[in-house]
């Protein structure tokens, strides 16, 4: 009994050590974003919602985030479209070269480094005399994210039993019928909680993002533009802010996948077949 | 019966078949699931194709109702050749071995989808929908999701889906496969009735032999991609012409080789190991690989109807019920004999090794060749 007591109490330490490691940082910032500093030191007699004022004041930090969204959306609704039309070709040709092909070659930029992936699209848009802009860093969040989405859709697909696409085409419906009665409603749910992760994963990118912005920044190039010029509390502020919203939607996401489960929501467990 | 082929009650009366098969094969890649073949589906009939698994019973289903491709051949419904029509365009609709009911749907929705997918007005949708509900008896159920149904109602909502846009024929792939022993035959007797009382042609298909002679009005055996007999349940239970199709009907004693030893009118008389018999009806065409091959049913005492006779011994006797298992051996050549009696409380069970006068009948046996054709 004892030494069952003392696992599980090392067991707890080393739980709360990690978490504490993973988290605390985090805190930290929220924490310090109302309060001020003075000679390095946290004056704590300084609790304010002064620097969230300051911040929501900042013009440019309104026109980065509203960018953000703008390209978030945007890059997740390109993606969505080709992503379902990849998903769909490779579920029912599995064994046709379009989608062999595909499937190697779609997660090339979610698992090359960031840096490759974006430096290769500003050669591009270069070369092809296309100017830096918001439409280039939708151009590469869509890039970005389309492997997660496609995965995900192929995933829910496969688990759908090819007898309905035949029993469906057996009644009578076409093509286009089909896919709308029959394809599209099973692939509601999934499509939800693939863009919620698209939409964080756009949300927070950086890297492609720098090479492909011209004079438009999103949030975190504005945030990573703050701190070169110099750190000041209105960027705990920010920091605090994106992580409430990046919250938000990772507890969608984990809602939207819990009511999924047992319908093919499983990313993981599910992919190979 | 002159022509077993075509021997159907339903066949005399109709002119032209409904479903008219000509040289019709399919191959994935470079296996010949089915290797070209000629079946005709007469109006109103429930047929059955049976045959073991790799029979190529299913993909001839999905060849006619347009999930295969066929590598050769026609198919003619109704006097047109429907082989390049679109699955979407075809004239009959199909009952799935997984039902293939839609999962986001409600029973109601299942249902109505033939006429949906035609823009058939809401109210006459709904009208023929409570109609096919009731024919399957699930009208309290036609707000539930597959999901909430049991085994046999999936099975009933995936009928009245087939059934709702009148098809004249109905292909069913192997539908009853995944029901228990006690639902089966409830949802057996079920088909047959609505068969009949629809007066839909079925085309049916399964790899149950019990399954295919209670339900059919033909069965067509199938066996390596090719037909190896159609016939009524009775002509392939009692007149198998190869020993596949004796074996599947559970003629398990075979006996050879045999030797024509002379044709009479009605009866011919057979040159074996075991002795001489007489066989009713006349010889096969064929004689390669003959065999006589006996139901375990049809081996008795010997008495004035089993003429046929043979002196064997008792290896084992085992009791299963109504119905008692005799081994049985004959003693200069080994061959080994199942036979089926009766159990008779009153009677004593024969002592092992005792030897028994056993006879046949016959007309309850028959002669096979090695391939039907």
């Amino acid at each position: 009994m004892r030494r069952l007591r003392l696992l599980d109490f090392s067991l707890a330490s080393v739980t709360a050590f990690v978490y504490l490691s993973l988290y605390l940082p985090i805190l930290l910032v929220f924490v310090l974003s109302f309060f001020s500093m003075r000679r390095g030191r946290v004056n704590w007699e300084t609790f304010s919602l002064g620097w969230y004022a300051k911040l929501f004041k900042n013009e440019a930090l309104g026109d980065a985030l509203l960018n953000s969204l703008l390209v978030g959306i945007a890059a997740v609704l390109v993606a969505m479209v080709f992503a379902t039309l990849a998903a769909i070709n490779a579920n029912s040709r599995p064994s046709s070269r379009s989608a062999q092909f595909l499937e190697y070659v779609i997660f090339l930029p979610f698992l090359l480094p960031p840096i490759i992936t974006g430096l290769s699209l500003l050669i591009y848009f270069r070369e092809a005399g296309i100017p830096r802009g918001l439409p280039t860093i939708i151009v590469g969040h869509a890039v970005f994210v389309l492997a997660i989405i496609y995965r995900i859709l192929l995933t829910r697909l496969n688990a759908l039993s090819r007898s309905l696409v035949d029993a469906a085409h057996d009644l009578g419906a076409s093509n286009l019928q089909t896919f709308r009665y029959i394809i599209l409603p099973n692939l509601r749910m999934p499509l939800l909680t693939s863009g919620i992760l698209a939409f964080a994963l756009s949300f927070d990118e950086t890297m492609i993002t720098l090479f492909l912005t011209g004079t438009d920044a999103t949030l975190p190039v504005r945030l990573y533009a703050m701190i070169r010029v110099g750190f000041t509390p209105e960027i705990n502020a920010l920091i605090a802010l994106i992580l409430g919203f990046s919250i938000i939607l990772t507890v969608a996401l984990a809602y939207a996948w819990g009511r999924n489960s047992g319908s093919g929501g499983n990313l993981i467990a599910k992919t190979s077949k | 019966m002159a022509n077993p082929e075509t021997g159907s009650p339903a066949a005399a009366d109709v002119g032209l078949p409904l479903l008219r098969i000509r040289g019709l094969g399919a191959r994935f890649g470079t296996v010949e699931a089915i290797k070209p073949l000629d079946l005709d589906v007469n109006d109103g009939e429930f047929l059955t194709i049976l045959g073991p698994s790799g029979s190529g019973k299913t993909t001839l289903l999905r060849t006619i109702a347009g999930f295969q491709p066929p590598s050769a051949g026609r198919i003619e419904f109704d006097g047109k050749d429907i082989a390049d029509l679109p699955i979407n365009r075809r004239p009959f609709n199909t009952v799935f071995q997984d039902y293939a009911l839609f999962p986001h749907m409600t029973v109601r929705e299942n249902v109505g989808f033939g006429l949906r997918v035609r823009g058939t007005a809401k109210a006459q949708l709904n009208d023929r929908v409570d109609a096919a509900l009731g024919i399957v008896g699930l009208e309290e159920f036609d707000a539930r999701y597959p999901s909430q149904l049991s085994g046999g109602q999936q099975q009933r909502t995936a009928l009245a889906r087939a059934m709702i846009c009148e098809p004249r024929l109905i292909l069913l792939d192997e539908p009853l496969a995944a029901l228990d022993a006690a639902l089966r035959r409830q949802m057996q007797n079920f088909l047959k009735t609505l068969q009949r009382q629809s007066g839909i042609t079925f085309l049916f298909v399964t790899h149950d032999q019990s399954e295919a002679i209670t339900m059919s009005d033909r069965i067509c055996v199938m066996r390596s991609g090719s037909i190896e007999q159609i016939g009524t349940p009775r002509e392939l239970y009692y007149r198998p012409k190869s020993r596949f199709v004796a074996a599947f009907f559970g003629a398990s004693n075979i006996v050879e080789p045999c030797r024509i030893h002379e044709t009479r009118d009605d009866a011919t008389i057979v040159e074996t190991p075991v002795g001489q018999f007489r066989i009713s009806g006349p010889p096969p065409d064929s004689s390669s690989g003959l065999a006589l091959a006996i139901r375990p049913e049809a081996l008795g005492p010997e008495d004035e109807t089993r003429v046929n006779t043979l002196e064997l011994e008792v290896v084992a006797v085992s009791f299963v019920g109504s119905e008692t298992i005799t081994e049985l051996r004959h003693r200069r050549t080994s061959q080994v004999f199942t036979m089926k009696t009766r159990s008779d409380p009153a009677a004593r069970p024969p002592d092992i090794g005792s030897i028994l006068n056993i006879g046949f009948d016959p007309a309850e046996c028959a002669l096979v060749t090695e391939a039907a054709n």
